[in-house]
Formats: structure tokens, C-alpha cells, sequence
């Protein structure tokens, strides 16, 4: 598939509904994705098993606080000048780009290289969806190092990382970030078109679009975009699309505990009347249950869509009064796999329960 | 002590005259292309009707919609050049970015990016090249640009780029007109300087209108001071609104909902403002509007103005009643309900109708809706309560029931509206919007990213404090009736040292004017 400009809104919006809550506002990468598609023939979206093993492939993102790119703007040039610094420090040329997530601006920043270097995009991630840390994406759960990794600030400055594990990439890139200002891109994951394979969320940013123009083509009363948004989940690896509550937001409480936006969200019937729901947030929307019973839990997906316009709308948008509704739905099946919830069950993340699939819950 | 509230709308202007919380008269005029002849009016039968002396009165409020309709219009716009400071960073992301063209357009194609501005921990972000400034300068002067809006990377905390290009220019062009961004908008540059953008468009207009309408005042025997409503729901003197005509945005919701707080003493409640063809409901918090966290756009472009949270449905006096009262609205005959409406002696059944019939409402002849079928009447009734109790339920933001008040010129059509919450339909309800005006206050806003932790907490909350409170005193508040307002922390997320984003908001009575009588007692 040829992406070109004209499907950034799809796929922008549908990445926003994947980012469960997290990802920040793509508006930025969004306008920069733009121009650089615009300069150019379009950017070959390409299915991870097109791949020969031996090639060379790295995902490339944005890492940091998105309040801060509020200011700090991004610059064009910036995707393309890490993915040469990064070939230039590993010796090798790179042959394909990957997200390290659907969802907010790191769906589009891996396009806007493609798009100045020729590179086709893997039409996949490393998440399926949005998750806060490094270690928690499939290639490391995989057993694929993230370093050598290269990351730039915005006046070029680079750093290199080669770490012993995931998670220390990830505790060092995070105190890199700050030093560099607060927001930068990063280079990493080099990895072989095989190993690539083993590991990749097959066929997210397609998918994107695809729930981006169900919500764009369909815009309204969010119960009513559920059926239509439903019958496209459940020919997905995601399964079935369930809807968890319709309220509005009468409590909400956010604070940083260490370095993440730690907050839960209480949600009552329009009118008042029956049980609320509540929803743990830890950048991403992570655990939404009414009372002691659990409807849905991380690693599967759950998103807040507002209930007038159906528009999914990121965690750091949740506000006191917002009329919403709440839906879930399971995650990839990779993500189910014993050595993946190693990393990302609910205990990851400090919840003391075990995770059980949605389908089992609801 | 008396003031006067003028609320400028689409279809009407309204006046109003207060004697500390009471209201001793209130007119209606035609909305004029001009704008001020319908201002005039209005101001003229209320001095006939009154016979007051101008004399006695100590201010007069104005709330208008020109600045908002000239740039959803694209009228009245001047050139502006565009100067942002924040390179190497947003290289691709040029001022205007995103807009639709016709806007950019009217505001001309000078856009220039310098090297400087400041990162979140306060470092820079670059050393400023002088010769890339002296170029600048020059050009500005080669081409003898009037106006100006200047931003910079995370100016709203430390604003000094944004400063020293102003007195550079200043010295070169003494008569070009500036907007710098950190005086108009929050953090968020793009939208910040999007905001500064408009304003810088909107000052030569704004120069004429302040200056047209003070001289008309004065001409009618007016000497006292005159002030204009902003979007927060306070207000800003003549000097100030002829430098910040872009605040004035939405400022007619928040003078609605303002003016029911007046009209009924209710701090927290549901306001709906019925009109012609939408009723807009908003939410009363501790008397002032509940904001929205959305991006605004105002003529489809980007700002970060904070406007009151407002659900639009359609239900408005001309809105059309079929299928036997099934369904209402959202199709009205707006301004042509005096000659559509049955009432009226036309042939369509409006809402209008249906309130007459039900004998809620005494407008036109009822002769002529003698006939309708009860059915029918029952039937629209029905429809019309469910449409206002879905939206009141949305709105509503806790368990407890709120008051519902009800203003505009349709608030006749809800008469019968059953809630949770007591029903108020204030006397004078229909001009609640030049009443909030009238009573706006004197604020002042300060936002600054900082470090947060319970030790240095209260230190950097006072601090922001007193920003804000020097902000309003600035802005000519009476400093011993200053209170916080809003406080508002936002986390930010993947920095340690608990980094947050802190916005107060003060308010307090305008210096040199009595407090209207409930303020006084609070």
C-alpha cells in the first residue's frame, strides 16, 4: 500500500482510538507528516512478511513528555538526521522503518523519514497500542536488544546507548531525554527482516486508518459509531469490541509518581442514577471497573471516546464533566503469551491482580 | 453606584442599567451592520426611558461579538508580520502553519524564525544571532509593516526574548503596533502564537472601534470609564481592549451565564440560554462558567483561549414543530419567525406556537394557533422537555441536582421544563447577557512551569500568586477585593522532579468604583 497525505487524518484519528488513552496529541507530527508527503511520491506502507530475513530494519520514534513538545517544537529534518546518525554509528544502511507504537505522534514520525529517505514503513508496531515503558514492546519481550540506539535532540546532538537489557535502555534514555530538553528522537531496535518477523504487531498502521475512517465517515453519537467500529475489531487479531460504560466524568485526580502521569478517573450515569465506573490511568487508560469487579484490564485495550462526536480522547484531555463512553477491547495475541505478561500484566504495573482476557471478564 | 451593560449580539443589542444589584431598566434594539448605531439605540431609549443623569453613572460595560464575526468573516483584518523565536526547534512548523488559506492570506506572507527562546528547565534553547535580529528589523523597516506579533519558546515562563525584540523593533518602528504572546495565551506556542497573530490583525480595528464608541458615549453626556468583557468573564478597560481585541472571543456565553448567576444569586447551577434557533446550556461554577479543555478554533484557526464549556442543541423559539409535535427543531426560521410563525399570521408551527397555545407565552395573537390540536400541543411539549432534559443531564456534573435557570428571549419555551433541581426563570432573563457584562470583574492570570513537590509546593503557588495579582492590578483592580479564583495543576508526564504546569487566576472589583452591594457582603 502507497500512503499518502490524504490518509493522515484516518490514520492519525484511528491511531489516537489504538493509543488507549496515551501517545499525546499527534497535531504537530500530524502537520509535519504532511509536508514531508507532500514533497514526496508517497511512502510505501510494506507487510512485515514482504520482508527478506536478512534485511535491516530499526524502529524510530519520539521519546519524552509530549506537554513539552507543546513548546519544544519538532523540527522536519529531525527523524531523517537520527536515522543517519544512527546508520553512520552502527556502520549499516537501514532498509525498512518501524513504529514503536500506534498511537499519538509515533505513528507518523517513522513516515516522515520514510518519506525524505525513500524507505518503506512496516505496516505494524512494537506495542499494537501505546504502553509507557521500552521493555514492554514485543521485540524486547522477544528477546531482540533495543541498543545500539541513537537518539538526537533538537539541535542535533546525539547520544548513543548499548546496554545490557531493556530496562536499562529504558531508565537511561528517560535521564537522557530531560538533559536533552525534554523530547527527542530515537533510533533503536536494529534488527534483521527475521527477527523482525517474530516479533512485529502485524498490520497496525493499515488498521489505523481503517478505525480512523470509521470515526471520521460515521462522527456522532458515540454508541451509535460502536456497531460499525465493532464489526471491524472483531475481524482484527483484536477481537471483539465490547462497550464497558456511558457517563460522565464526575472525579478526576492526576499526579507524577515517578515521571508518569498517575491518576484515576470516577464515572457516573448521565442522570445520576446507578453504579460508577472507575478507570486506574498510568499514562494509558490501564484498569476500568465498576466497584470490586474488574471489566478490562491492560494489556487489552481500553479507550474514552466523547460521547457527542465518538472522537477518542487522550488521558492528558480527560477533564472533570466530559460525557464519554468507555469501550475495550482485547489485544493482540502476542501480548497473552506467558513471557509477554512478564512484562505487561497488571502486576507490571503495580495492580495486585492477574490479568484475565476481556472476552473472560465481561 | 449605577453601570450600564450593552451586549451586542447577532439579531439584538441589549442595554441594561444597574443600580448596585438592581436593575432599574432594560432595552432592546436591532442589531446594526455598523454596530453602533444599534449600540446607540439602545443607550438612546434607555436614557428616554429613564431620564436618568448621565452624570450619576460610573461605568458602562460593553460585550461584542465584532472581533470574533471580523475573523470568522475575514473582515477588517490588517497584514501582520509573523516573528517567532525558537530556532533550531520547529523548523517546518512556520508561523500560520495549518490555517486555512483565506485567513493566512489576509494577514499577508511576512514570517520570519530566529534562533533563541528557552526549554522547559529554563536553559536556552540557542544563543540569539544578532545580525539574523538587525535583518529582521531591517526588513520590517524596508517594508514598513504596521503590526507585529512576536512568540517564543516557552514564553509564559520567561518572557524576555519575546521583550527584547519588542524594544528592538519599537526603536526602529515606533508606530508599528505589537502583540507579544505571552501577554495574550497560555502554554501551547502554536496556539499562543496563533492567538497573537489574530490580535495583531484585529488592533487597527479595534483602535477604531473603541475610539468610535467612546466618542458616542461622551457625546450622549457619558464622561465616566468604559470597559469591555473578555472571554474569562472579566473585564479590560478601553486601553487594554484596544491592545487585546482577540480576548473578547466567546466573551457573550460567559456574559449570559454571568448574568444568570446576577439575576438569581445561585453560584452553581445549569444556565440555558434559549435563543431563536439553539439553546446553549453551560454550567455555573462558584459563579463563574465551566470551562472547556478543547482546542478552540475561531475561524478555523488554533487558539488556546479558555471559553466556557457550551452543548448547542437544537431548540430555539423559530425552530420548526413536525410529525404532529414528534419532533422539533434542529431547523428554525431564526430572525424570520415574526413573519413565519403562526402567531404571526404565517403558516409554519414553530416552537413559539406550540408555548403560546399551551397560553405559557403571550407573543403575536393566539387567535391564530386557537385551532391546533391538543394532541399536537401535548405532544411538541413532551419533545421539547425530553431534548432540554437529555442536555441538562449531560451537562449535569455531580449526582446532586442543580438549579436549572433559564435566560434568553426563548427561556418562555421551558417554562414547563420538569428537572431535578429547582426551576428559576429570572425576571429580565432576556438580557442577561448585558446584566453579565455589567457586573464582570477585573482579573489577571499568571501560568509558569515548575518543579512540584510538597516542599517547595506553597513556595511556587504563592509565587504564581503574586504574578497573577500583579497582573490584575495592572489591569485596574481594587487590590483589598483580590481572590484567588481558579487554581489549576497539570502533571507533566516522563520528567522527574515532578514538573507541573500551575495557572492562577485572580479576580477582584475595578479600582476606583464601588462593589455592587452582594460582593460586598460575601
Amino acid at each position: 500500500m502507497r500512503l499518502s497525505v490524504g490518509d493522515l487524518d484516518d490514520l492519525s484519528l484511528g491511531g489516537v482510538f489504538l493509543a488507549t488513552g496515551g501517545g499525546g496529541d499527534p497535531y504537530v507530527s500530524y502537520l509535519l507528516a504532511q509536508q514531508a508527503l507532500a514533497a514526496s511520491d508517497g511512502v510505501d506502507l510494506i507487510s512485515a512478511d514482504t520482508l527478506d530475513d536478512d534485511a535491516f530494519v530499526a524502529t524510530i520514534g519520539g521519546v519524552g513528555a509530549p506537554s513539552v513538545s507543546l513548546e519544544l517544537l519538532p523540527s522536519i529534518g529531525d527523524p531523517l538526521k537520527a536515522l543517519r546518525a544512527f546508520e553512520a554509528h552502527v556502520g549499516r544502511s537501514v532498509d525498512a522503518l518501524v513504529a514503536f507504537e500506534v498511537g499519538g505522534g509515533n505513528s507518523l514520525v517513522p513516515l516522515i523519514a520514510a518519506a525524505q529517505s525513500g524507505l518503506p514503513v512496516i505496516d505494524g508496531d512494537g506495542m499494537g497500542r501505546a504502553l509507557p515503558e521500552a521493555q514492554m514492546m514485543t521485540f524486547p519481550i522477544a528477546g531482540i536488544s533495543p541498543t545500539p540506539a541513537l537518539a538526537i535532540d533538537y539541535e542535533g546532538n546525539a547520544a548513543m546507548f548499548d546496554s545490557g537489557s531493556a530496562q536499562t535502555y529504558e531508565r537511561h534514555i528517560r535521564a537522557v531525554t530531560q538533559a536533552m530538553g525534554g523530547m527527542i528522537i530515537a533510533v533503536e531496535h536494529p534488527m534483521t527482516g527475521e527477527a523482525l518477523k517474530s516479533a512485529v504487531v502485524r498490520g497496525t498502521l493499515s488498521f489505523s486508518i481503517d478505525i480512523g475512517r470509521i470515526l471520521r465517515e460515521r462522527r456522532g453519537l458515540a454508541p451509535q459509531l460502536l456497531p460499525a467500529l465493532g464489526a471491524a475489531f472483531e475481524q482484527s487479531q483484536y477481537g471483539a469490541l465490547v462497550e464497558l460504560y456511558t457517563g460522565k466524568v464526575v472525579d478526576y485526580a492526576s499526579a507524577i509518581v515517578g515521571g508518569y502521569d498517575v491518576g484515576k478517573a470516577t464515572l457516573a450515569p448521565f442522570d445520576g442514577d446507578g453504579a460508577s465506573l472507575t478507570i486506574d490511568i498510568r499514562n494509558e487508560y490501564l484498569v476500568a471497573r465498576i466497584g470490586d469487579h474488574i471489566l478490562a484490564s491492560v494489556p487489552d485495550l481500553i479507550t474514552v471516546l466523547d460521547y457527542e462526536t465518538g472522537t477518542p480522547i487522550n488521558a492528558e484531555r480527560l477533564r472533570f464533566g466530559q460525557r464519554v463512553t468507555v469501550v475495550g477491547v482485547g489485544c493482540p495475541d502476542y501480548y497473552r503469551t506467558a513471557r509477554a505478561l512478564e512484562v505487561v500484566a497488571p502486576r507490571c504495573f503495580g495492580f495486585d491482580f492477574d490479568y484475565v482476557p476481556i472476552e473472560q471478564r465481561v | 453606584m449605577r453601570r450600564i451593560g450593552i451586549d451586542v449580539g447577532g439579531t439584538h443589542t441589549d442595554a441594561v442599567l444597574l443600580e448596585g444589584d438592581a436593575v432599574i431598566a432594560t432595552t432592546k434594539a436591532l442589531t446594526s451592520t455598523d454596530v453602533l448605531t444599534g449600540i446607540m439605540t439602545a443607550l438612546e431609549t434607555l436614557i428616554d426611558d429613564t431620564a436618568f443623569d448621565p452624570t450619576e453613572i460610573e461605568a458602562v460595560m460593553l460585550g461584542t461579538t465584532q472581533f470574533t464575526n471580523a475573523v470568522i468573516e475575514r473582515r477588517e483584518l490588517t497584514e501582520v508580520a509573523a516573528i517567532r523565536i525558537g530556532m533550531p526547534s520547529g523548523d517546518g512548523l512556520p508561523p500560520k502553519v495549518g490555517w486555512p488559506d483565506d485567513i493566512a492570506g489576509a494577514l499577508g506572507d511576512r514570517v520570519y524564525m530566529l534562533r533563541g527562546g528557552y526549554l522547559y528547565d529554563g536553559r536556552p534553547i540557542a544563543k540569539p544571532h544578532e545580525r539574523e535580529i538587525e535583518r529582521v528589523v531591517d526588513d520590517l523597516v524596508d517594508k514598513r509593516v504596521e503590526a507585529v506579533a512576536i512568540s517564543s519558546a516557552f514564553s509564559p515562563m520567561n518572557p524576555e526574548p519575546e521583550l527584547e525584540l519588542a524594544r528592538r523593533i519599537e526603536e526602529a518602528l515606533p508606530d508599528t503596533r505589537i502583540t507579544m504572546s505571552h501577554r495574550i495565551g497560555r502554554l501551547g506556542l502554536l496556539e499562543r502564537e496563533n492567538a497573537a497573530l489574530l490580535n495583531a490583525s484585529l488592533l487597527s480595528f479595534a483602535d477604531g472601534v473603541v475610539t468610535a464608541f467612546i466618542e458616542a458615549i461622551r457625546a450622549r453626556g457619558l464622561m465616566c470609564r468604559f470597559f469591555v468583557s473578555q472571554n474569562d468573564g472579566t473585564l479590560m478597560d478601553a486601553e487594554f481592549a484596544r491592545q487585546f481585541p482577540a480576548l473578547t472571543f466567546a466573551s457573550g456565553p460567559t456574559n449570559s451565564l454571568r448574568g444568570a448567576s446576577r439575576l438569581t444569586g445561585l453560584d452553581d447551577a445549569i444556565v440555558i440560554d434559549i435563543g431563536g434557533t439553539t439553546s446553549d446550556i453551560g454550567v455555573l461554577q462558584g459563579g463563574f462558567p465551566r470551562e472547556s479543555n478543547v482546542v478552540i478554533e475561531v475561524g478555523g484557526v488554533r487558539t488556546n483561549f479558555r471559553m466556557p464549556d457550551i452543548l448547542a442543541i437544537g431548540l430555539g423559539g423559530g425552530s420548526l414543530v413536525a410529525r404532529g409535535g414528534m419532533s422539533v427543531g434542529p431547523r428554525s426560521v431564526g430572525h424570520r419567525l415574526v413573519d413565519e410563525a403562526m402567531v404571526f399570521g404565517g403558516d409554519t408551527l414553530t416552537a413559539t406556537d406550540i408555548a403560546v397555545a399551551e397560553g405559557a407565552a403571550e407573543i403575536g395573537d393566539p387567535g391564530y394557533v386557537a385551532e391546533l390540536g391538543g394532541d399536537t400541543i401535548a405532544s411538541a411539549r413532551a419533545t421539547m422537555n425530553d431534548m432540554l432534559a437529555r442536555g441538562v443531564d449531560t451537562m449535569s456534573p455531580g449526582e446532586q441536582p442543580l438549579p436549572v435557570v433559564l435566560v434568553g428571549g426563548g427561556a418562555i419555551l421551558a417554562s414547563s421544563f420538569d428537572t431535578a433541581g429547582p426551576l428559576v426563570h429570572p425576571e429580565q432573563a432576556g438580557v442577561a447577557n448585558a446584566i453579565g457584562a455589567a457586573i464582570a470583574q477585573i482579573g489577571g492570570e499568571a501560568e509558569r512551569l515548575v518543579p512540584y513537590d510538597e516542599q517547595n509546593r506553597d513556595a511556587n503557588l504563592q509565587q504564581i500568586c503574586e504574578l497573577a495579582t500583579a497582573q490584575a492590578l495592572r489591569a485596574g483592580a481594587r487590590p483589598d477585593t483580590l481572590r484567588v479564583a481558579d487554581i489549576e495543576e497539570t502533571a507533566m508526564s516522563y520528567m522527574d522532579g515532578n514538573m507541573a504546569r500551575v495557572r492562577v487566576k485572580v479576580v477582584g472589583e475595578i479600582a476606583g468604583l464601588g462593589a455592587p452591594a452582594s460582593e460586598a457582603a460575601r
